[in-house]
């Protein structure tokens, strides 16, 4: 009854349609735009120029947007749910920076291969210092002034470890790989990229969704879910450990790209009654629906130059995050600090 | 039934708990029977919620609580949950939900996470919601209730649980007079269906009028447990409270009447 519900088919048949008409048009858009009859040729012949476009550059890089997307999703109505506050998310308390300094730093300094398991390790270090920091800073409650203020510092601080590492780069052409990096992509992504994150990913929603009928017992507020059966402690380890995997390897393989996991559950919560729980697959789908359609995006811009996917996520999140605190403003006037 | 005939569905004897250096609650005893309402008064920082969130496994506490013949520290989290419900302070839903889904809440402990709710969970819900009253709103969104409404919704996710003891802390705070008489008959109610009821009340009279017992605290320790004219006696009030207040008998009951603070 909590992470899938009956009265949620229509909507999850709905947007897992939407996911699969996007995957496709994500292996048609591109520099040579390729029909549909092509890319079915291309993807299961796989012969000629059309099936090199869409087996090795196009479907790598569509499979890490949605699945991708689906974690930040994911991530975001977790820790949603774990704070009782439609505002959390990942990138507001500075999770992908910390991911993305981490995994800059082995990159940079050629700790390891850009392809290496070190990386998305090194990602999920730095994400879980941030959000365990995060939790451990804003306390057992949770209140959203606090939690707001300790994701700022951390978002900052993990901004200053990057500039860090751009400040030490061994040389300018690092600095600029790594620069580059940090503005989140999937362009030329394959498909080593995608075995390193998906053990990760997997993990991540396995956690996660684990954690559904505690988030659906916490609308009450901690001290009921905790008399109803939930460990708190657990569920908040099961977050962090959850959202860093996610958010970790995700990061590790396209830099930093945000706001998905605000977005997301935000435009599905009303259809599942805003139930945390009945929250979760919505919202996974959505995030994958987002993130494919942001990909499509960036390449369908004209320009020389493709504007990088976090780029795109952050100038119509950021917006969006905005709009949200007009709307919820009356909430949080209210709420105590 | 007599008190001392029903079964003790939990007894504490001696806790003690410490917030970080402070001790909060120091050796306090308590047994709560099936069938009873029991009534926890006290000043402000008596430690009554302290107490009460030990009772409900809430808090780490020295001493030892028996919830039937189980001892409390050994139970597992579900299977206290499925034993004790607990109702905090406050009536809090952090999320819009529709009133009959914050209801189900309290099937949590029975239900598997990956299962649908079976006809018993589904039953119990609306046992509940029956009982409270509160079935003309079940699909309205709990933040759209009143407070009166939201009080009966919280108290029906407790009696949801089905829980044989339920710990309510403060469950009319807040309310008009005329809910507040609704939220004690149905904690009365609840007593009288087999279940052990223990609720804090800072209303003297209330507690007077419908507990069948009251445990008066202070300063972490219960320094009264007893009938409602005799625990809250007016020396008692007056040195406990520094309330001047007289006891009249009703007919059916006593009723507080608190008059002047000393």
């Amino acid at each position: 009854m909590n992470w899938f519900n009956r009265q949620d088919v229509t909507l999850n048949a709905a947007l897992a349609m939407l996911v699969i008409i996007l995957f496709g048009l994500s292996l048609m858009v591109g520099p040579a735009n390729l029909s549909l009859d092509r890319v079915i040729d291309g993807l299961f012949r796989g012969e000629g120029i059309s099936g090199i476009i869409v087996r090795d550059i196009r479907l790598p890089r569509t499979i890490l947007a949605l699945l991708i997307g689906a974690t930040f999703g994911l991530s975001g109505a977790a820790l949603q749910g774990l704070l009782r506050n439609p505002l959390a998310e990942p990138a507001l308390f500075g999770a992908p920076q910390a991911a993305a300094a981490a995994a800059a730093l082995v990159i940079a300094f050629g700790l390891a291969g850009a392809t290496s398991y070190a990386v998305p390790l090194a990602g999920i270090a730095g994400a879980m210092l941030a959000i365990g920091a995060l939790l451990a800073i804003a306390g057992r409650r949770a209140s959203l002034t606090v939690t707001m203020l300790a994701g700022l510092a951390l978002a900052s601080f993990a901004g200053a470890a990057v500039a860090l590492i751009l400040n030490l780069a061994p040389n300018p052409y690092v600095a600029m790989e790594v620069a580059f990096w940090l503005l989140g992509s999937l362009q030329d992504r394959s498909s080593d990229h995608l075995l390193i994150a998906f053990p990760f990913l997997l993990s991540s929603w396995v956690i996660l969704g684990r954690s559904a009928g505690a988030f659906r017992a916490l609308t009450l507020g901690e001290d009921a879910a905790a008399s109803l059966g939930v460990n708190i402690d657990r569920t908040r380890r099961a977050v962090v450990l959850g959202v860093a995997f996610g958010v970790g390897a995700a990061v590790a393989i396209c830099g930093s790209i945000g706001f998905v996991g605000l977005v997301a559950p935000h435009l599905v919560r009303r259809l599942v009654g805003y139930d945390p729980a009945r929250l979760m697959l919505p919202a996974a789908l959505t995030g994958a629906a987002l993130l494919l359609v942001a990909d499509i995006a960036v390449r369908l811009l004209p320009g020389v130059v493709e504007i990088k996917l976090g780029v795109v996520t952050a100038l119509i999140g950021v917006p969006f995050f905005v709009a949200m605190i007009f709307s919820e403003r009356r909430m949080l006037e209210g709420s105590p600090s | 039934m007599s008190a001392q005939a029903a079964a003790a569905l939990l007894s504490a004897r001696d806790v003690a708990v410490r917030l970080g250096d402070t001790p909060v609650v120091r050796g306090a005893s308590v047994t709560l029977h099936a069938g009873a309402l029991v009534a926890l008064v006290g000043p402000n920082g008596a430690g009554k919620t302290t107490f009460i969130r030990a009772l409900a496994g809430l808090l780490p506490a020295d001493g030892e609580i028996m919830i039937g013949e189980r001892q409390l520290g050994i139970m597992g989290t579900r299977e206290r949950a499925r034993a004790v419900a607990y109702l905090p302070q406050g009536h809090v839903f952090h999320w819009p939900m529709q009133a009959a889904a914050v209801v189900a809440l309290g099937r949590h402990p029975h239900t598997d996470p990956f299962a649908t709710p079976s006809p018993q969970d589904r039953a119990a819900v609306s046992r509940a919601m029956q009982r409270t009253a509160t079935e003309a709103f079940a699909d309205r969104r709990v933040t759209t209730l009143s407070g009166g409404e939201r009080a009966r919704i919280a108290l029906a996710r407790a009696l949801a649980t089905e829980a044989p003891v339920l710990l309510a802390d403060e469950p009319t705070a807040s309310l008009d007079p005329r809910h507040q008489l609704v939220v004690m008959e149905l904690l009365r109610s609840a007593a009288r269906d087999g279940g052990a009821v223990l609720a804090i009340l800072h209303d003297l009279t209330l507690a007077a009028r419908f507990a069948d017992r009251v445990l008066v605290m202070d300063g972490g320790r219960i320094v009264a447990d007893d009938v409602p004219s005799e625990a809250l006696s007016p020396q008692r009030v007056a040195e406990i409270f520094g309330v001047e207040a007289m006891m009249v008998d009703t007919g059916e009951g006593v009723a507080l009447i608190a008059r002047h603070p000393i």
